[in-house]
């Protein structure tokens, strides 16, 4: 099925374009209301908002897939993103990553079979200093250990741990 | 206009202009990946740094605008040891397949490595990122995204020349590589560039993949027949085969070629290139042939006439005026074609699809003839019987020669050329094998240079066109193509 842009995105885009001096400075801000309302960005949708925003397909893709924070396929309930640059790799991020891949029995971009947790390895989140760091949804986690994720993980699995998202 | 001293040498230059482009100027030469001068600036190769006295660390040359009094250095240990270590980041995940790849003799890497490297890798080969291995990427090119450096030249050649934006550097960092939409062909009209500027072998030419080793190609200056144009263009072949054709950038016409204009040469080679005469649908000998035409021509002495080609050259086009003057001795002659002319895509590709309108305009300034509408008349209302033309210049005349059954007597390279219900064909020497002057929609006159032998018997026009009047009884005198061009303002 053709993807379409709603009415209800259409408006909103309108006025987040307005308030920049170019349509095609909306890119951002655009996909990521693409993303809130779907949970992650479609092939097809990226196809329509480069039509929308009259820039070349390629050009939106390129931006999508450059940054880790786009998911380009749907993700389980809560999204696991540890950080992988180099503060939090010699903080001990590869050692968090190998936890959670054994511990979820997934690896890298895969979500479990009860759809709770999908994990990813991304790019730097800007909390060198209290490395290593893991996002999740949208929230914060700093100064990780094995023993803290353990019981993030347990928390969240009983929807104990509010999170804005 | 700043004044900068470059290696100690001391040039002026425009305001605005680069480093890299002040050394050029030089004759200094600053290697590098990403800069292309027909490109905007990217910077992200960082091969060309330099240094800069008083600056703090080395400066990217294409980069960095000249300023009064800047002393710049491209020679010191500094800059090589910059050169090299960029080399090392950009072969860290290089597939090293030199031997099985067809850019090595004419690669970037390569090149620089033997001038500025010559290191050994410090980075395992088990331990290197995959990429893409080639793909089939539109009908001209071949991807393969292992052997990309990231220059981004292809991106802002699809993007700012042909403007249709079909490749970006997809994901980031070692990750990153060059893609298009999915199922979407690169297939632009100029795709064929793409390979040409891509300074490795990420790029290649489908067409030229495999059939030569770049080292053994011979490279003959000419000019492209694919219309009015008229682009300048470097022929590569060896062993009297074509194998592929390049633009010669100039300031007038071309930095670019179209993908039409490349594959011109397939003809010289094709599997219908006429070597015999052909009566009707059969071939035949040459000789035999030119007899054949002879004596049509002259039962229709007074009903024969003479049309030019656009497609010809300005000596064969006279040729064939001479005939008409001086064999035939008859007014029944054409050379007026008059088309719109004007690139027509914004980049080269031309309103008039024949090379040499306004050279077959000199022809007629210099010696007359009929207007193309009178020539048609007279082949509709039979006062012309008897026509002899090159095979694509007959397309003007077709309705006429059809309605009234006149008899078309073509010279043709091809059989592909040949138009339907000729008479008879004779073939000759196309411009690959025979040089040839060509004027431009600018006027500009340019030369076609052969740059491989013509099958044995297969001559040029001129020489057809004289032997077939000798066959009718006079002598043209042509010796060589500028015989035929005395009396035309040229
Ligand atoms: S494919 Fe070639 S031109 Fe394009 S970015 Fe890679 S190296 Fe540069
Ligand atoms: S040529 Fe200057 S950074 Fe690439």
């Amino acid at each position: 099925m053709p993807f379409k842009l709603s009415e209800e995105f259409k408006t909103k885009a309108a006025h987040i374009c307005a308030k920049y001096p170019r349509k095609d400075a909306a890119l951002l801000p655009l996909l990521q209301e693409l993303q809130g309302a779907a949970g992650y960005v479609a092939e097809e949708a990226m196809d329509a908002l480069a039509q929308y925003l009259e820039l070349p397909y390629a050009r939106v893709k390129g931006v999508v897939t450059f940054y880790t924070m786009f998911n380009r396929a749907p993700t389980g309930k809560y999204h696991l993103q540890v950080c992988r640059n180099i503060s939090c790799h010699m903080a001990g991020a590869p050692g968090l990553l190998a936890h959670l891949r054994a511990k979820l029995d997934i690896t890298e971009g895969e979500t479990t079979g009860d759809g709770l947790f999908t994990l990813s390895a991304v790019e730097c989140l800007g909390a060198c200093g209290s490395a290593p760091v893991m996002q999740v949804n949208e929230d914060y986690f700093e100064n990780l250990t094995a023993e803290k994720l353990d019981a993030l993980l347990e928390d969240l699995k009983h929807g104990k741990h509010p999170l804005k998202r | 206009m700043p004044k900068l001293t470059i290696d100690g040498k001391t040039i002026e230059v425009a305001k605005g202009a680069t480093l890299l482009e002040a050394a050029q100027q030089l004759g200094v030469y600053i290697p590098r990946y990403c800069y292309h001068p027909k490109l905007s600036v990217s910077g992200n190769c960082r091969m060309c740094m330099v240094e800069v006295k008083k600056a703090p660390k080395l400066v990217t040359a294409c980069s960095t605008e000249a300023a009064e009094g800047m002393i710049v250095r491209t020679d010191t240990e500094n800059v090589k040891n910059a050169r090299r270590d960029v080399l090392e980041f950009l072969l860290i995940n290089h597939p090293l397949d030199c031997p099985i790849c067809d850019q090595a003799g004419e690669c970037g890497l390569q090149d620089y490595y033997m001038e500025y490297s010559r290191a050994k890798s410090r980075f395992p080969q088990e331990e290197k990122v995959r990429r893409g291995k080639r793909r089939a990427v539109g009908p001209h090119l071949m991807l393969d995204n292992e052997r990309c450096v990231l220059c981004t030249r292809c991106v802002r050649f699809c993007s700012e020349v042909t403007k249709t934006s079909e490749l970006e550097v997809m994901e980031r960092a070692d990750h990153s590589y060059i893609d298009l939409k999915e199922g979407r062909a690169l297939d632009n009209g100029y795709s064929l560039n793409i390979a040409d500027i891509c300074p490795v072998g990420a790029f290649t030419s489908r067409d030229f993949r495999f059939k030569q080793r770049v080292w053994f190609l011979k490279k003959t200056p000419t000019v492209c027949l694919g219309c009015a144009t008229g682009c300048l263009t470097e022929v590569h072949h060896n062993e009297n085969t074509v194998h592929r054709i390049v633009p010669r950038p100039n300031a007038e016409t071309n930095t670019w070629l179209c993908d039409h204009g490349r594959m011109a040469y397939r003809a010289v080679q094709a599997g219908d290139r006429l070597a015999k005469g052909v009566i009707k649908n059969g071939l035949i000998d040459l000789e035999p042939a030119l007899r054949e035409v002879a004596s049509r021509i002259d039962e229709n002495h007074a009903s024969a006439a003479v049309l030019g080609s656009p497609w010809l050259s300005v000596e064969d086009n006279a040729a064939l005026a001479r005939l008409a003057a001086d064999a035939l001795k008859t007014e029944n002659f054409c050379f007026d074609f008059k088309a719109e002319q004007g690139i027509k895509d914004g980049i080269l590709i031309n309103q008039d699809p024949a090379p040499n309108t306004a050279g077959a305009a000199l022809i007629r300034a210099g010696r007359g003839g009929l207007t193309l509408e009178e020539f048609a008349r007279r082949v509709a209302d039979g006062r012309i019987k008897v026509i002899v033309t090159e095979a694509r210049a007959a397309a003007f005349i077709k309705d006429a020669v059809k309605a009234a059954g006149a008899r078309l007597i073509v010279f043709a390279t091809n059989k592909a050329e040949i138009p339907a219900g000729a008479y008879a064909t004779l073939p000759y020497a196309c411009y690959f094998e025979t040089p040839g002057t060509f004027v431009n929609y600018q006027g500009l006159k340019r030369r076609a240079a052969p740059a491989v032998e013509a099958r044995e018997g297969v001559k040029p026009l001129w020489a057809m066109v004289n032997k077939l009047a000798v066959y009718s009884g006079t002598s043209l005198r042509l010796d060589c193509a500028e015989d035929a061009l005395k009396g035309i303002e040229f």
